[in-house]
């Protein structure tokens, strides 16, 4: 489970290739889609980000983010939106997007790249598309084993605790209180 | 390349506003809704997410915000729901401690006024935003300082060493 | 059996101290094995509640392990109590000679004998009291704490079932293990 998150985390973008004569002047996005949990539980927030770098040398305009790789039917989202846009990306500069799901049910996931799509410059209209880094295949561990590893428990040991105190405190009342009544000091020496 | 960069961005800054013509957003209504990472286990790093829809008396729409929070200044996202904006904000944990972050919206001339008064290293407190938007962060709970099973074990050990001595004196 | 104190016994209070030895009544068997039933079925709470198994599906095991353990812990407390109740004897001796003796001091007409073995009497059942009750609540504790420690900690890792079915196992074992022995 860790190392898939480590691996998740290494930023493994990917490039969208503009052509010869846009290098010089064009904008250029590279996108990390990553997701930041230690632990992927069932009902438990699931934190996704995305890192969008403009590494071109100009604006990027018109860009949307759009990800549609989360199915209602097995995630539900807690805040943020799947499909964004942002009117102008500066040259050199990143945006961060987050959202937070929650998964529905527990099993291996296969989390894939979003789909990004921008205008290189402000005269074309030409959209150009791209995709991000994916996150790889993670494991949603069912709410049942997760709370059994991480879950305190303290009303249940207190109700644990509760019911051991009969069986060691009488057995302990009745000798300590028989001990008492004959445990002498030990006679002093003359 | 850096410095044709550089001046890219004075450019887009300075310019953008005169072209668009941002008409200021009178007597914005906004309606928000924040969530910050409440426990380790959900996420590496501390996520802030603001997200709100803005209604203005005179009807403008599609407007362009920016906005700061304790000195980052960072564009509103904008969705596919009418006049609704998203903020996102992902730092370490250490660096988002617990507490009220006041998120200061900015229209793209508010925005300009604030880019100069950072560049010039003036104070920006007395900057008026359009709109503020609070996010409470309760703080990271990385779970208990002591485990239960820790605690009931020692408890335990505890009970059956007094036991364990009691009965070495009775065995003496 | 070697100490200054064991030659102070009679031939007369060895015979009746035997008496009380490993063969328990019926009354303190029954007593022996309601505690250690009780002691025994605690752990299904833990696994139920805290180690999530079910406890319809797993009530067979749950079954099987309460009585298993029911029979070692009861072993336990009979054989600690057997250590027990010789030294508790020469422990309390004097301070039951004392009250008896004061209790029956105006009273003529019994013999010297007869006091003596009333003192004799009296300091077995002291002895056998304090000890039943003293077994009890140390194999008790000492069965909470191996059970503790070997479920959440030396066998935290393993399903629950298997986790269950050693801790109890061992548990309850090692108790009756233990008891046997006077050192530990």
């Amino acid at each position: 489970m860790k190392f898939w998150v480590a691996a998740s985390l290494i930023l493994a973008s990917v490039y969208i290739l503009p052509s010869y004569e846009e290098e010089e002047s064009g904008a250029r996005l590279l996108v990390s889609k990553n997701i930041l949990n230690q632990y992927l539980v069932e009902g438990k927030d699931l934190t996704v980000e995305y890192k969008i770098f403009n590494v071109g040398s100009r604006v990027a305009f018109d860009v949307v983010l759009n990800d549609n790789t989360f199915p209602e039917s097995s995630f539900s989202v807690v805040s943020g939106n799947l499909k964004v846009t942002w009117e102008r990306i500066a040259p050199n500069s990143n945006v961060t997007h987050a959202v937070i799901l929650r998964p529905l049910k527990p099993g291996y996931y296969n989390f894939t790249a979003a789909e990004i799509s921008y205008v290189v410059s402000e005269d074309s209209n030409e959209r150009t598309i791209g995709y991000t880094s994916y996150p790889g295949e993670g494991g949603i561990v069912p709410q049942k084993d997760f709370d059994r590893r991480f879950s305190p428990h303290v009303l249940d040991w207190l109700v644990f605790a509760f019911m051991t105190l009969p069986s060691l405190g009488i057995p302990f009342l009745l000798w300590y209180s028989s001990k008492s009544k004959y445990d002498q000091p030990k006679p002093k020496k003359n | 390349m850096a410095a044709t960069c550089q001046i890219c961005v004075v450019l887009g800054l300075f310019l953008l506003p005169a072209f668009i013509y941002g008409d200021t957003c009178l007597a914005p209504v906004v309606k928000s809704q924040t969530y910050s990472t409440p426990e380790a286990v959900v996420s590496t790093d501390t996520v802030l997410i603001a997200e709100f829809t803005l209604t203005c008396k005179n009807n403008l729409k599609n407007i362009n915000l920016y906005a700061d929070i304790g000195g980052r200044t960072i564009p509103a996202t904008k969705t596919y729901e009418a006049n609704k904006y998203q903020i996102s904000i992902s730092d370490e944990h250490k660096k988002l401690p617990p507490g009220t972050y006041e998120i200061r919206i900015f229209d793209e001339e508010g925005f300009a006024a604030l880019r100069k008064a950072q560049r010039s290293g003036e104070s920006t407190d007395s900057l008026k935003p359009l709109f503020t938007i609070s996010l409470s962060h309760q703080g990271i709970w990385s779970g208990p300082v002591l485990q239960s099973e820790f605690v009931a074990a020692m408890t335990a050990i505890i009970v059956w060493w007094l036991a364990y001595t009691a009965r070495g004196k009775l065995l003496a | 059996m070697a100490g200054g104190k064991q030659n102070k016994l009679s031939r007369e209070e060895e015979l009746l101290l035997q008496d009380f030895s490993r063969n328990v009544s019926t009354k303190s068997s029954a007593l022996f094995y309601g505690n250690a039933f009780i002691v025994s079925a605690i752990p299904v709470w833990l696994f139920w509640r805290i180690h999530q198994m079910d406890l319809y599906q797993s009530a067979i095991i749950f079954a099987i392990g309460t009585i298993i353990s029911t029979y070692l812990v009861a072993m336990a407390y009979r054989n600690l109590k057997f250590i027990l109740k010789h030294k508790i004897a020469v422990k309390r001796e004097d301070a039951v000679a004392k009250e008896t003796l004061k209790k029956f001091a105006d009273d003529k007409r019994m013999t010297k004998k007869e006091k003596d073995e009333r003192v004799l009497w009296k300091k077995n059942e002291i002895a056998d009291y304090e000890a039943t009750t003293f077994s009890i609540f140390y194999n008790n504790a000492l069965y909470l704490a191996l059970l503790i420690v070997s479920s959440f900690f030396v066998l935290k890792n393993f399903n629950p079932v298997v986790n269950y079915s050693l801790a109890v196992g061992s548990a309850a074992g090692l108790l009756a293990l233990f008891s046997t022995s006077s050192k530990i």
